[in-house]
C-alpha cells in the first residue's frame, strides 16, 4: 500500500477528535465516528457534536477553524462503510479489550485490503487486542499513541506487534512524521510504554517526597519545574493540568500490568488526598479547581494553594528556598547537593526517577536516546533523563546512590565516569546497551543547527547572528540574541550574508532560528534608552538602516527564504515580508505587534502587508478595502495561531511552504531556496501602488473614532491608529497618483519617530519592557 | 389635482445581516422577487407600470449599477418599463413613493412601482470603499456623524434614560410578536426562493426578550452612553415593494386601494441628532394636509433606535398605542433602502385593517433628515 490518503478515526472523545482535528490539519478528509446515543435524533450526536466543540476549543485543535469542514461525521452503525476508503483507522473508543475487538471486527468487514489499523490505547498490550482476531488483522495493526492534545504535543510512540506488517509500520512512521509532524519514537509492547512509564513514576515520586519532606505544593513545584528543565507548572500544576482524576486510572492499568518486583508499585499510593479532591469535583483546571484554585468569591481574585497535610485551601504563598537560587548559578547539580528541604526532595524525586529510567533500557526501548525523545516530547522536559545524568554527573549520582545503599543500575555502573553522550569527530553518540558508544540516529532528511554546530564552525559570527554553511551553496543566518530579538547586529551580519551569497561559493540564504521562537520582534529597550535621552537622529538611523537592510536582502540577485517556527513577531515579522518565499512551520505565529508598544512597524512591514492587500486578486474592488484590511491587522496587532491563518492575514503568501514536522523546517527550507535558485530566480519587480489619500485617511479615522467612543479603543490608541492611518493611505497622495516603496518607506520613519517621541508611546514601551504586557493607555 | 392611492404592498422576509437566512440571496434577486410579488397579488397590467422607482442607501457593488432598471429585467416586467434608483438613505423608498405621487400629480404617469431594498450582509453600511471629504471631516464632522452617536446625542438631549429605552424595545417585541402569533403579518411576507431553499419567516424578532435581559447588554456605541444592541434596530437584509396610482386608474382597473396620499414632506436638522427627522418632516406634513396631530389614527414612526423614537413621541406628543401596532424596526429589522416602502405600505394596509381615518408614516434619516407621508382612509 502507498501513502495514506485518508483516514478514519473512530471515538469522538478528547483523543479522538483532537486526532481527527489534527490529520485535518494535515489536509486530509478524515471520517469520525462514534456509536449512536440513546434517546437523540441526530444518530451522529457524539460525532457531530465533538467537530462543533473543535471549532471552538482553547487552545486550538484545528490550525484553521475552515478545516472542521474536512472532518465527517458519522456512527459506527450506519457509516461503517465510509472506513473502505480509508488508509489508515484510528481507534480511540474506551479502553476495555471487548470494545476495542468488537470494533476491530466491525472494521475487519468492511476496510480494504492493506489498510492499516491502529489504536491509540495507552494502557492495554498491542498483544492482548490482536487475541483472537484473524492474521490479515494482525498484520496491519499497531499502537500509535498520541498525547494530549494531539496538535501541540511532538511525542507519537509507535508499536508494532510480532505479526505486524513492516511496510505498514513504515507507512504510518512517514506519515506520522512528515504529514502530522511528530516525534515518532518507536516502543516495545510493554506497559504504558516509554513516556507515562516514566512520567508517571515521575509524578508519583515527586509527590510522595514532597509529602513526607513537609514541602508545599508551590515549594515542591518550584524545584520540580524550571531548575530542572520541567515544565514550568511543576509536577503539581501539571496534574492540574492534564486532571487530576487521570491518575488513578493511569496508576491502576500500570498496576494490573506491571511486571512483579517493579519500583512503580513499591512508591505507589493510593491517597486519601487525591481521592476526596476527585469526589469533590476538585479535578484541575478543568473542575473546580486542583492543587491550586482561583478564589473569586466577593468579587476579588485569590490564588489559593492546598495544604497537603490538610487538604484545605490557604493564599498562595510564594516559594523560598535556598537550593533554587543556587541551581540558577550552578544547574540540577547544585539543587541536589543543596543541603536544604528544596535540595533533599530535589534528590528524593530526582534519584528515584532517574535510576528507574535507567533501569528500564533496554526493557522498553532499545536506545537511551529514545527514551530522551520520548520524555522532551512528550512530557516536555527540556532534557530527557539520560541527558539530565550527564548534567548531574553520572559517576557521582551511582556515587550516592550507592552511599545510601541503594541499587545502583546497570546502565549507570556501565557509564562508569563517563557520560551517556559524548561527541566524536562532530557526531552525537549514545552509550549503548550492550557497551560502547554509537550514533543517535537522526530521521532521515532531517537537517537541524544541533548537529551541524557539532561538525563545523560558522562562516561568520558576531554576538547576535552567526552564518552557516547549510550545504549545496546554500548559507543559513541564525539570530542567537534574548529572545531572538533584532538589533543592529542581527542586521550587520545580514548586511554581511548579502555579500557572502556571490553565486560561487554560495547561492541562497536560508534565514532559520532553532529557537522556541523565531523572533519576539526588534529590541525595544534599546530605542527606549535612545529616546529617553533624546537620541533621536539615532533612532532615525536605526529604523532608515532596517529598513535599507530588508530592502537589499528583497531585491538581492538571490533569493532568500525565511524559516520560522513559534512566534515571528514586529520586526520578526517584517524581515520574513522582505523574503522571497518562507517556509514557515505549521505552528508559526505572526504578527505585525507594534502598536502594542505606541509606534507603527517601521522596518517595511506596513510597506509590505499594504502591498499585499492592494496587489491579492481576491480583495473587492476600490481603493479602501485592502488599506481597511492591512490597517485592521496592523492596528489591532493581530497575530496568526498557525501558519495557515498567517496565510488568511496575508502575512504568509499562498506560494509560501507549510511544514509539519518542526525538526524538517531547515532541511525543507534550504529545499526551497535550491529550487528557486534551480527555477532561475530573478528579483521582484518594485510595485507602485494606488492609494487613497486623505479621504482614505478620514474614512479610518472616523471608524476608529467609533471604537474609542464605544470604550474598544484607548486615546493612545487613537494617535496610533491615526499615524498608521497616514501611512497605509499614502499620505498626502491622491487616488490618481502612484506611490512608490521609498515614499511609503519615508511615511513609516516619518510616522514611527512621532510616535516615539509621544511620552505614551515611551510609557507603552516601558510597561512592556517591565511586566511584559501592553499597556492600555 | 388627481388623487394619488397606495394599492399594493409587500415585503420579503426581514432577516438578519451576516447570520439569517438571506445572506447568500443577491440584492437584485430579492428585490426582483418582491417587485414581481407585488405585481402578481395587485393584478396589475404590467404594460401600464410608467416606471420603477427603487430606493437604496448604498448604490454599490450587487446594488450597484442602476439597479432598478436590472430589478425590471430579473422580474420578467416588460422591457418597456423605465427604472431609477433613489438614494436619500433610509429615507430612499419613502422618497420612492413621494416622486411617483408628483409624477402622477403632474400628470407624468398613472401607476408605479415604488420599492426599496438593503442587503446589509453583502453592501456593508458604509459601502466598500468610503471616501469621505477630509477638508469636511475635518471642519464639521458631524456631516459623517455615526448612527449610534447620533442615538446617544438624543438619549442625553432629551434625557431618556436606559431603562425607558429598554421598555421600549420590550414592548416592540412583544407588539411583533403578537403579529407573527396571530398571523398578521403574513398577508405582507413575500416567500424567498433561492438555490438553498425558501425564506417565508422574519428572522430578526427576540420574543423572549425581557427588561432583564437588555439591562445586561454592553454598551453599543458609548462607554459612557445608554444605547446597546439591544435598544437599535439590527442590521438587516430584506426588501419591500408598494403599488403607487392615481385613485382613478385603481378604479378604472378595479384595483384595491389601501390608502390615498394626503400629503408628504421632507426635512433637515443638525445631523449629530438625526433621529430628530421626523419631528418637522411630520409637522410639515400635518400642516400641508390642514390636520393636527391628534387626528391621527394610525402611526408607523421607525425605530432606528428607541431613544430617537422616544425623542419624536416625546416632542411630537404622540400616542404610544396609536405607534407600531404589529411592532416596529427594534424587532423586525431595518434594511435602510427598504424601511420607507415598508413603514408607508404598512401604515396604509393598518389604516385599511383598523379602519381608520388618518395615518402617519415617518422616519429618520443619516445626516440629519427627517420624511413623513399623511395617508388618508378612502
Amino acid at each position: 500500500m502507498g501513502a495514506i490518503e485518508r483516514v478514519g478515526v473512530l471515538g469522538a472523545g478528547v483523543m479522538g477528535a483532537g486526532i481527527a482535528a489534527h490529520v485535518a490539519n494535515a489536509g486530509l478528509p478524515v471520517v469520525l465516528l462514534d456509536i449512536v446515543p440513546e434517546g437523540v435524533a441526530d444518530r451522529n450526536a457524539l460525532a457531530a457534536g465533538a467537530i462543533e466543540k473543535l471549532k471552538k476549543a482553547k487552545p486550538a485543535p484545528l490550525m484553521s477553524a475552515s478545516f472542521a469542514r474536512r472532518i465527517t461525521p458519522g456512527n459506527l452503525e450506519d457509516h461503517l462503510g465510509l472506513l473502505a476508503d480509508c488508509d489508515w483507522i484510528v481507534e480511540a473508543v474506551v479502553e476495555r479489550v471487548d470494545v476495542k475487538q468488537k470494533v476491530y471486527r466491525a472494521v475487519e468487514g468492511v476496510r480494504k485490503p492493506g489498510s492499516i489499523v491502529s489504536t491509540n490505547t495507552s494502557t492495554i498490550p498491542l498483544g492482548k487486542l490482536v487475541e483472537g482476531l484473524p492474521a490479515s488483522f494482525a498484520a496491519d495493526f499497531l499502537v500509535t499513541h498520541f498525547f494530549n492534545p494531539p496538535r501541540y504535543m511532538r511525542l507519537l510512540e509507535l508499536v508494532a506487534g510480532p505479526a505486524t506488517r513492516p511496510a505498514a509500520v513504515e507507512t504510518v512512521r512517514a506519515f506520522c512524521d512528515r504529514r502530522l509532524g511528530k516525534s515518532v519514537v518507536e516502543c516495545k509492547d510493554t506497559p504504558g510504554f516509554i513516556a507515562n512509564r516514566i512520567g508517571t513514576f515521575w509524578i508519583e515520586a515527586a509527590t510522595r517526597e514532597a509529602i513526607a519532606l513537609g514541602l508545599t505544593v508551590e515549594e515542591a513545584d518550584a524545584v520540580a519545574g524550571r531548575p530542572l528543565g520541567f515544565p514550568k507548572t511543576g509536577v503539581f500544576g501539571l496534574m492540574d493540568l492534564v486532571g487530576i482524576d487521570l491518575g488513578p486510572h493511569i496508576a491502576a492499568s500500570l498496576l494490573a500490568t506491571l511486571p512483579e518486583g517493579d519500583a512503580y508499585r513499591e512508591i505507589h499510593e493510593d491517597r486519601e488526598l487525591v481521592r476526596r479532591m476527585i469526589a469533590a469535583g476538585l479535578t484541575g483546571r478543568k473542575g473546580k479547581g486542583g492543587f491550586y484554585r482561583l478564589d473569586s468569591t466577593g468579587g476579588k481574585k485569590t490564588k489559593l494553594a492546598i495544604d497537603l497535610a490538610s487538604g484545605e485551601y490557604r493564599p498562595q504563598r510564594e516559594a523560598r528556598l535556598e537550593s533554587v537560587a543556587a541551581a540558577k548559578r550552578g544547574g540540577p547539580r547544585a539543587l541536589l547537593e543543596h543541603p536544604d528541604q528544596g535540595g533533599r526532595f530535589a534528590w528524593g524525586m530526582l534519584s528515584r526517577t532517574l535510576a528507574y529510567a535507567a533501569s528500564l533500557v533496554p526493557a522498553i526501548a532499545d536506545e537511551i536516546a529514545a527514551v530522551d525523545e520520548a520524555m522532551r516530547a512528550g512530557y516536555s522536559w527540556e532534557q530527557g533523563p539520560f541527558e539530565l545524568l550527564d548534567r548531574i554527573g553520572p559517576a557521582w549520582f551511582a556515587g550516592r546512590l550507592a552511599a545510601e545503599g541503594r541499587p545502583v543500575p546497570a546502565l549507570l555502573e556501565a557509564v562508569g565516569e563517563g557520560t551517556f553522550y559524548r561527541v566524536e569527530e562532530g557526531r552525537r553518540l549514545q552509550l549503548a546497551v550492550g557497551g560502547g558508544y554509537r550514533d543517535v540516529p537522526l530521521p532521515d532528511g532531517v537537517l537541524r543547527l544541533a548537529e551541524l554546530r557539532l561538525a563545523q564552525q560558522p562562516v561568520a559570527r558576531n554576538a547576535s547572528a552567526s552564518l552557516w554553511d547549510l550545504g549545496d551553496g546554500v548559507l543559513g543566518l541564525e539570530f542567537h540574541t534574548k529572545m531572538n530579538a533584532l538589533d543592529e547586529g542581527v542586521l550587520r551580519q545580514l548586511t554581511k550574508a548579502l555579500g557572502s551569497v556571490d553565486g560561487e561559493r554560495f547561492r541562497a540564504l536560508v534565514i532559520y532560528n532553532e529557537a522556541t521562537n523565531f523572533s519576539v520582534g526588534a529590541n525595544i529597550g534599546i530605542a527606549l534608552f535612545a529616546a529617553n535621552v533624546g537620541l533621536w537622529p539615532e533612532i532615525e538611523a536605526t529604523i532608515a538602516a532596517g529598513q535599507e537592510t530588508f530592502r537589499a536582502m528583497k531585491y538581492a540577485p538571490f533569493p532568500v527564504v525565511g524559516a520560522p517556527s513559534g512566534m515571528a513577531l514586529g520586526g520578526g515579522c517584517e524581515i520574513l515580508l522582505h523574503c522571497d518565499a518562507v517556509q514557515a512551520h505549521a505552528e508559526t505565529y505572526m504578527g505585525l505587534v507594534e502598536a502594542g508598544v505606541g509606534v507603527v512597524p517601521g522596518w517595511g512591514g506596513c510597506k509590505e502587508l499594504l502591498t499585499r492587500w492592494q496587489t491579492n486578486p481576491k480583495r473587492p474592488g476600490g481603493p479602501m478595502p485592502g488599506v481597511a484590511q492591512a490597517f485592521e491587522t496592523i492596528s489591532t496587532a493581530k497575530v496568526s495561531t498557525s501558519a495557515e491563518e498567517a496565510k488568511e492575514l496575508l502575512f504568509l503568501r499562498p506560494g509560501d511552504g507549510v511544514t509539519m514536522n518542526r525538526d524538517r523546517l531547515l532541511a525543507d527550507a534550504k529545499a526551497r531556496a535550491l529550487e528557486l535558485v534551480a527555477a532561475g530566480y530573478r528579483p521582484p519587480e518594485p510595485v507602485e501602488l494606488a492609494l487613497p489619500g486623505p479621504s482614505g485617511r478620514a474614512a479610518l479615522d472616523m471608524a476608529v473614532a467609533g471604537f474609542r467612543a464605544s470604550g474598544a479603543a484607548t486615546p493612545h490608541d487613537v494617535v496610533v491608529a491615526g499615524a498608521l492611518a497616514r501611512v497605509l493611505t499614502g499620505g498626502d497622495t491622491d487616488p490618481t497618483e502612484s506611490v512608490r516603496e521609498e515614499e511609503l518607506s519615508r511615511l513609516e520613519r516619518e510616522a514611527f519617530l512621532a510616535l516615539v517621541r509621544t511620552p505614551a508611546t515611551l510609557a507603552r514601551i516601558e510597561h512592556m519592557l517591565e511586566t511584559g504586557k501592553p499597556l492600555r493607555n | 389635482m388627481k388623487n394619488v392611492v397606495i394599492a399594493g404592498y409587500v415585503r420579503s422576509p426581514f432577516t438578519p445581516a451576516k447570520k439569517g437566512e438571506l445572506v447568500k440571496v443577491r440584492p437584485d434577486d430579492l428585490a426582483a422577487q418582491t417587485v414581481r410579488a407585488l405585481a402578481e397579488r395587485t393584478g396589475v397590467a404590467t404594460e401600464d407600470l410608467e416606471d420603477l422607482m427603487l430606493g437604496c442607501a448604498f448604490p454599490e457593488g450587487e446594488q450597484g449599477f442602476n439597479l432598478a432598471r436590472l430589478i425590471v429585467f430579473l422580474a420578467g416586467l416588460p422591457v418597456s418599463l423605465p427604472g431609477v434608483t433613489i438614494n436619500r438613505f433610509c429615507g430612499s423608498s419613502m422618497q420612492a413613493i413621494h416622486m411617483a405621487a408628483g409624477a402622477i400629480q403632474l400628470g407624468a404617469g398613472e401607476v408605479f412601482v415604488c420599492a426599496g431594498v438593503e442587503s446589509m450582509t453583502r453592501v456593508p453600511m458604509g459601502g466598500f470603499n468610503p471616501l469621505p471629504n477630509p477638508a469636511l471631516y475635518q471642519s464639521y464632522p458631524q456631516a459623517f456623524a455615526a448612527m449610534g452617536e447620533t442615538a446617544e446625542n438624543l438619549a442625553k438631549k432629551y434625557g431618556i434614560s436606559r431603562r425607558r429605552q429598554e421598555e421600549f424595545a420590550v414592548e416592540s417585541q412583544r407588539k411583533t410578536a403578537a403579529a407573527l402569533a396571530a398571523g398578521r403579518l403574513d398577508e405582507e411576507v413575500v416567500p424567498i426562493v433561492w438555490k438553498g431553499g425558501t425564506v417565508a419567516r422574519d428572522g430578526c424578532p427576540r420574543p423572549d426578550t425581557t427588561l432583564e435581559g437588555l439591562a445586561n447588554l454592553k454598551l453599543a456605541f458609548d462607554e459612557q452612553g445608554t444605547v446597546t444592541a439591544g435598544t437599535s434596530s439590527p442590521v438587516t437584509d430584506g426588501a419591500a415593494a408598494t403599488l403607487v396610482c392615481s385613485e382613478e386608474y385603481a378604479e378604472r382597473k378595479g384595483l384595491e386601494p389601501l390608502a390615498r396620499i394626503k400629503s408628504v414632506a421632507v426635512s433637515a436638522c443638525q445631523p449629530e441628532i438625526m433621529g430628530i427627522g421626523p419631528v418637522v418632516s411630520t409637522r410639515k406634513a400635518l400642516e400641508r394636509a390642514g390636520l393636527t396631530l391628534d387626528q391621527i389614527d394610525v402611526v408607523e414612526l421607525n425605530e432606528a433606535f428607541a431613544a430617537q423614537a422616544l425623542a419624536c413621541i416625546d416632542e411630537l406628543g404622540l400616542d404610544p398605542a396609536r405607534i407600531n401596532l404589529d411592532g416596529g424596526a427594534i424587532a423586525l429589522g431595518h434594511p435602510l433602502g427598504a424601511t420607507g416602502a415598508r413603514i408607508t405600505g404598512k401604515a396604509a394596509q393598518l389604516l385599511h385593517r383598523e379602519g381608520k381615518r388618518y395615518a402617519l408614516a415617518t422616519q429618520c434619516i443619516g445626516g440629519g433628515q427627517g420624511i413623513a407621508t399623511i395617508l388618508e382612509a378612502i
